[in-house]
């Protein structure tokens, strides 16, 4: 019952988030059609197949950009609540007398978490899948396995960013503002001086894309990847630990 | 640590900077006793129920629920599953319904009473399908009660339970306590309410500024506390009852109230060697006790 608790707790969140990065995606995924000319509207001779087929893998990455911004801001989102903030609610005593430990309290809010954010990084381009197909303009399988996977791997870190200054901090508005604060200026920071290990450029593909043709490589950034999972472990550790000693 | 008790520390403390929330607390709570546990706002009772059940850690001292370490974070999860717990502002998730909340907690406990839930929801008129933050605090505090009350534990932990209940709530409530008890459940409650606690308690510990000055029975205190109003024609004595036992002495005139925890023969002699005019001894109730030990502390 301790996940139908999280799922309680978080499922507006994530449905209005789900609905809304769907939406987007699907809308965005029209619109990219129309333009590049690749479905049935007429279009200027003037510009060749190849082209066309370009600006639409174009449009494509520009969508996992707004994607990526929007599902940052809905784990961000999904990250906030936890012990700390029923600790301001009220409710932490009743949680905390219940015979479970912190620990697995914890791991079942995070996994819930990570669920929820693995859902919101498939399900849009699920969707765009479908209606290409439908389109009869299918894309690349493997185009959208990437991106999901950029997402998804890259992005966890935000997920488990937001969980640990949950974790720290009990303000409904402090801890997301402080979320959100902390990704904007490692974003600046990271592009400045430290470009290469990025993660928003990692996650959007920018490390990944061909100027030319606008489709990612063949070869998946293993290395970022794992280093973007690794400190978003760290970061769920250090949290886990932040709820095992704090006082309730 | 023996069979004999539920609840037991030894010099427990928990401060908070240079404030001593909790000073070098040693209760022994009996088992199948029903047990208030007094003291004045901020006295330390919530913190000693918090260190209790681990929400918070002790600074110094140990102690143990049901025979298991509370700082032993695995130890306290078992004891957990044997004690109930309604905490002082009722908290309950407000985005779950009243069936909702009854199932989440009905998950923890195998031996949950199926029976007694069914009782308690038709007994208190809970709605089962409305949400819990539009309920009432009244009805809270009974949702709250009856997620305690449905379960089978060894030791009942209640703080400030009867706040939000009208007169009949409060009634079926102690009622509640006294069958409890009578099935084998060892309840330690916190309470502002005096004729509550002379009701239903069989055993008192007043705390007062994160110690404990009284630890007895409700019989004890029922027997061994008295009043003394004396009259005098001149101005009274008050030195010569200074004696043992005596805790307090007001005087008024030639009027004078002597508040004796014991030896109350000795003061009516001593009052009658010095020519009192008149003595009357009267037996004193649980408030009284109450008020003459926090204010003489």
């Amino acid at each position: 019952m301790l996940w139908y608790k999280a799922w309680l707790e978080t499922r507006s969140r994530f449905l209005v988030s789900l609905a809304t990065l769907t939406i987007f995606s699907s809308i965005f995924f029209h619109h990219a059609l129309y333009i590049s000319c690749l479905n049935t509207l007429p279009c200027p001779e003037k510009i060749t197949r190849s082209e066309r087929v370009s600006e639409f893998h174009r449009l494509l990455f520009i969508n996992q950009q707004y994607v990526v911004i929007m599902w940052i801001l809905a784990v961000v989102l999904l990250g906030m609540g936890g012990m700390v903030r029923e600790k301001a609610l009220g409710t932490s005593s009743l949680t905390l007398t219940l015979p479970v430990s912190r620990a697995r309290l914890m791991r079942v809010r995070v996994a819930t978490g990570v669920f929820q954010a693995i859902a919101l990084g498939v399900v849009p381009w699920l969707a765009v899948l479908i209606i290409s197909s439908r389109a009869r303009m299918p894309i690349s399988v493997a185009q959208v396995g990437f991106y999901m996977l950029l997402l998804v791997g890259g992005g966890l870190v935000y997920f488990a960013m937001a969980v640990l200054v949950s974790s720290l901090v009990s303000g409904e508005y402090t801890a997301p503002a402080l979320a959100f604060g902390a990704i904007l200026l490692g974003a600046m920071l990271f592009d400045n001086w430290l470009r290469r290990f990025n993660v928003w450029r990692l996650v959007t593909g920018d490390f990944s894309i061909d100027r030319n043709t606008f489709l990612l490589s063949k070869h998946l950034p293993w290395p970022g990847i794992l280093a973007s999972l690794c400190a978003a472990a760290l970061m769920l550790l250090a949290s886990v630990i932040a709820v095992q000693r704090k006082e309730f | 640590m023996t069979n004999e008790f539920v609840i037991l520390t030894h010099r427990l403390t928990k401060s908070y900077g240079h404030c001593e929330a909790v000073r070098e607390l040693d209760l022994s709570i009996g088992r199948n006793r029903i047990t208030a546990f007094l003291g004045r706002n901020g006295a330390g009772k919530s913190t000693t129920i918090k260190m209790l059940l681990g929400l918070i850690r002790p600074t110094a001292g140990s102690g143990e629920v049901l025979g298991r370490q509370i700082t032993d974070a695995e130890q306290n999860r078992k004891m957990r599953k044997r004690v109930a717990y309604v905490a002082e502002d009722k908290p309950l998730y407000g985005y779950m319904t009243v069936e909702q909340t009854i199932d989440f907690a009905r998950s923890f406990y195998s031996d949950w009473r199926m029976d007694v839930e069914k009782k308690l929801l038709l007994d208190f008129e809970l709605p089962a399908n409305r949400k819990v933050k539009s309920l009432s605090k009244g009805m809270r505090t009974k949702l709250a009660l009856l997620l305690a009350f449905a379960r089978r534990p060894d030791l009942l932990i209640l703080d400030e339970s009867s706040e939000g209940l009208d007169p009949v709530g409060i009634e079926y409530l102690l009622r509640t306590l006294v069958s409890c008890s009578a099935e084998g459940v060892s309840i330690f409650f916190s309470s502002h309410q005096i004729a509550e606690v002379e009701r239903v308690a069989d055993h008192i510990c007043i705390l007062e500024k994160g110690s404990l000055l009284m630890d007895a029975s409700v019989d004890q205190l029922r027997q061994s506390y008295r009043r003394i109003d004396i009259v005098f024609s001149a101005s009274p004595p008050e030195h010569d009852f200074r004696i043992s036992g005596v805790e307090s002495i007001k005087t008024d005139g030639h009027q004078m109230r002597v508040f004796a925890s014991r030896n109350a023969e000795a003061v009516v002699e001593r009052a009658q060697e010095l020519s009192a005019v008149s003595v009357e001894i009267a037996p004193v109730g649980l408030r009284d006790v109450f008020l003459e030990t926090v204010g003489e502390n």
